[in-house]
């Protein structure tokens, strides 16, 4: 079996099988754990309200710290931005969400799809150095940072090589194309076990916890 | 057609694709082409080089071709022989570049193109050793008649 | 019958009565088989010049005939059929004369007259699960290409059933069918791959082997000159996969416009043959031209590549049962997870009563 055709085949079913249960796991096992009784009477109602509103200002610098988080705020969406740019509208990748959801949607010219692509993983390789060479940051930084992003940067780099060889002949295209579906596999392994689960978690971590603030009475 | 059709034909409606949808795919290498005649002939102009194109080894669209061969145009010299099926030679519109059409015994097939960029194409000469037996054999008609 | 040995391929041309115009003209167009410039040509001319016309066998085995039929499609003698006739063929049980006894003869002679001079050709899978699926004469397919393959001075694996085991090694293989590298492991082997392969590229790599020996052989065995290059790298739809234009289904005003077949599963980055440039039908078309997508049949296994129409870019997921039962599996460690810590929290309302006693 060539690398492609495991790639494609049991890896891909097996990377799958283990992403749905673990997703499923974490948050059916977050979403039912015990929350603390408050036996205050509630200042607001308007608790979805507050959920919200929590989102949104989270979603914005805190005024305070505005101007010294410039760069990491800036390349955070620039990187979730363009990430998903290459990730959902190149058009080699329709026929791989299609197969789950029965539909595509348009895309982008593939040039500018790949420029994107190009910029979210330049973003990402510069924040990994950072976050090795800035002592705070690399005494902060765990396991899981380091897995998570190197496990994201795989596959943005593996389809670059895939789709441009950049002169590389001794590897053929299949293999850096099976590499490529490899990478995502293993990020898919990964993903629920490590902080890449943001990515469910995130607004509903933000909507609780702006709920319950509001239900004290805080605007945040 | 190579097999017999036994419905009546006009119970049969065969619809043909229109050439004309199709024929705008452009690999792009006509000018590319082109642009190597044109070295070609340089090469030949300053120091006598030949130079052969195969066409068949070059991917080409649906059409293409005709408009590379458009391009070059007809000159005027036309020349055919038939050996093992016939071949034609034929001069394009600029002087120096010739295009040698192979065909299978039954002519029906194309079996090779080329473009040849020469001052003539060596298939145009006679071989030496057909002239050397040719003489022999007019050197005997001659002694016996 | 005995092959014309001692005769070189130039005696047999003239002997034809081929000029030397149409000795050249065959060269130079089997040079262009070969996938050669054509400033080769007096190389070829000199080389057959000189060759001897080697004798040829072909065995058949596990196969459909359509590599055979691939070859010898034609309505009229071409190039490529008088080069097949220029070799000695003397053993090919579908287009020879002889039959049943005598074929045998004839094929024990040859052997026995060329012992470790003659090509040995191979078309079909040699089935292993059990030797009476498929035998010659009584005598069952990997015995006899043990047997013949012995005295080869080189074997040709023509199509993917003999290069790679091709469709009767499919999932599940009822058959144990596997290729002659399988089997044979102490003589050169050129795969032409292929289902079938390009007549072309049959003639041409016989048209090499013939004049200078082996040709450059990639990591499957195959000629470098014919699949050295994949389909989409010398497809003529090229600029419109660039471009993203894709026809999304077969017959809609993409495909009519004949833009890029990737979403309609084509094979072609991963395939490698030249039906691009050389295309089938002596050049009148090929697949993609004719807008179906490349299925990838000269590389091993394409059969079992989860389907022809199915995009490059797509995986075996299982479907969504399968999904549905690895989220019901992990709904419950959730709520197992969720519940175990619940027991670990305090109770409501103990921390309260602690405080108050």
């Amino acid at each position: 079996m060539t690398i492609l055709e495991f790639a494609r085949g049991p890896a891909f079913q097996f990377a799958l099988t283990l992403f749905v249960f673990g997703v499923v796991w974490r948050l059916v096992g977050t979403f039912l754990m015990m929350r603390r009784h408050d036996f205050s009477k509630p200042r607001k109602h308007s608790l979805v309200a507050g959920g919200v509103r929590s989102i949104a200002m989270r979603s914005l610098p805190p005024h305070e710290l505005e101007k010294k988080i410039v760069f990491q705020h800036v390349s955070g969406y620039a990187w979730h931005l363009t990430f998903f740019a290459s990730l959902l509208l190149f058009a080699p990748h329709i026929p791989f969400f299609k197969q789950f959801l029965g539909f595509g949607w348009p895309t982008l010219p593939n040039g500018l799809a790949l420029a994107c692509g190009a910029v979210a993983l330049g973003i990402l390789l510069a924040l990994l150095w950072r976050r090795a060479t800035r002592p705070v940051l690399r005494h902060i930084s765990t396991i899981d940072d380091y897995i998570s992003v190197i496990l994201t940067i795989l596959p943005l780099l593996t389809g670059f090589f895939a789709y441009y060889r950049f002169g590389i002949q001794f590897i053929r295209y299949e293999t850096l194309l099976g590499l490529h579906i490899l990478s995502v596999c293993a990020l898919m392994v990964w993903f629920p076990f490590g902080k890449l689960m943001h990515l469910f978690l995130a607004f509903p971590a933000r909507f609780q916890a702006g709920a319950l603030l509001r239900r004290k009475g805080v605007e945040a | 057609m190579p097999f017999e059709v036994l419905v009546p034909a006009d119970e049969v409606r065969l619809q043909r694709p229109d050439p004309g949808c199709a024929s705008r795919v452009e690999t792009g290498n006509v000018p590319l082409l082109l642009a190597e005649v044109r070295h070609a002939l340089e090469r030949l102009v300053r120091s006598g080089t030949p130079h052969t194109i195969d066409l068949r080894a070059i991917p080409l669209g649906p059409g293409e071709e005709d408009r590379l061969l458009a391009a070059l145009g007809r000159g005027e010299v036309h020349a055919e022989f038939d050996s093992m099926g016939p071949t034609e030679i034929q001069e394009c519109g600029y002087a120096g570049v010739w295009c040698v059409t192979h065909r299978n015994p039954g002519g029906t097939t194309v079996t090779g193109r080329f473009l040849e960029i020469t001052y003539a194409p060596e298939l145009l000469a006679s071989p030496a050793e057909d002239v050397s037996a040719a003489l022999e054999r007019l050197t005997a008609e001659l002694t016996t008649a | 019958m005995t092959s014309e040995l001692g005769g070189t391929v130039g005696d047999f041309l003239r002997a034809r009565g081929v000029s030397r115009r149409g000795f050249m003209k065959f060269c130079a167009t089997t040079a262009s088989l070969m996938a050669m410039a054509p400033t080769m040509a007096p190389k070829v001319a000199e080389a057959l010049e000189k060759a001897r016309r080697p004798s040829v066998i072909w065995l058949p085995f596990q196969e459909c005939t359509g590599c055979t039929e691939s070859l010898t499609r034609s309505h009229s003698p071409t190039i490529e059929g008088l080069l097949f006739d220029a070799i000695s063929l003397d053993y090919q049980e579908t287009i020879m004369a002889a039959a049943g006894h005598q074929a045998e003869e004839i094929l024990r002679d040859v052997t026995k007259e060329n012992w470790g001079n003659y090509i040995l050709c191979v078309d079909g899978s040699i089935p292993l699960a059990n030797k009476g699926y498929s035998t010659i004469g009584g005598v069952s397919n990997v015995d006899m290409l043990k047997q013949v393959a012995r005295g080869a001075k080189a074997i040709v694996c023509i199509g993917s059933c003999s290069a790679f085991g091709g469709l009767p090694k499919a999932n599940p293989n009822p058959t144990g069918a596997v290729a002659v590298s399988d089997i044979i492991k102490d003589k050169p082997i050129i795969n032409v791959s292929g289902c079938p392969p390009i007549p072309i590229a049959i003639t041409g790599i016989l048209a090499h082997v013939l004049t200078f020996g082996i040709p450059e052989l990639d990591h499957y065995g195959r000629p470098r000159a014919f699949y050295g290059q994949t389909i989409h790298d010398r497809c003529y739809r090229r600029p419109f996969y660039e471009r993203g234009q894709f026809a999304e289904h077969f017959d809609d005003e993409g495909a009519k416009a004949g833009w890029c077949l990737f979403k309609v599963g084509c094979k072609g980055p991963i395939t490698y043959n030249s039906c691009s440039t050389y295309k089938w039908n002596f050049g009148v078309s090929w697949p993609v031209e004719a807008g179906h997508g490349c299925i990838g049949c000269s590389e091993p296994n394409f059969w079992d590549w989860q389907g022809l129409y199915r995009p490059l870019s797509t995986t075996q997921w299982g479907n969504w049962t399968t999904v549905g039962a690895a989220a019901g599996v992990g709904a419950v460690a959730g709520a197992v997870a969720a519940l175990a810590s619940r027991r670990k929290q305090r109770p409501v309302g103990e921390d309260v009563e602690e405080a108050q006693s």
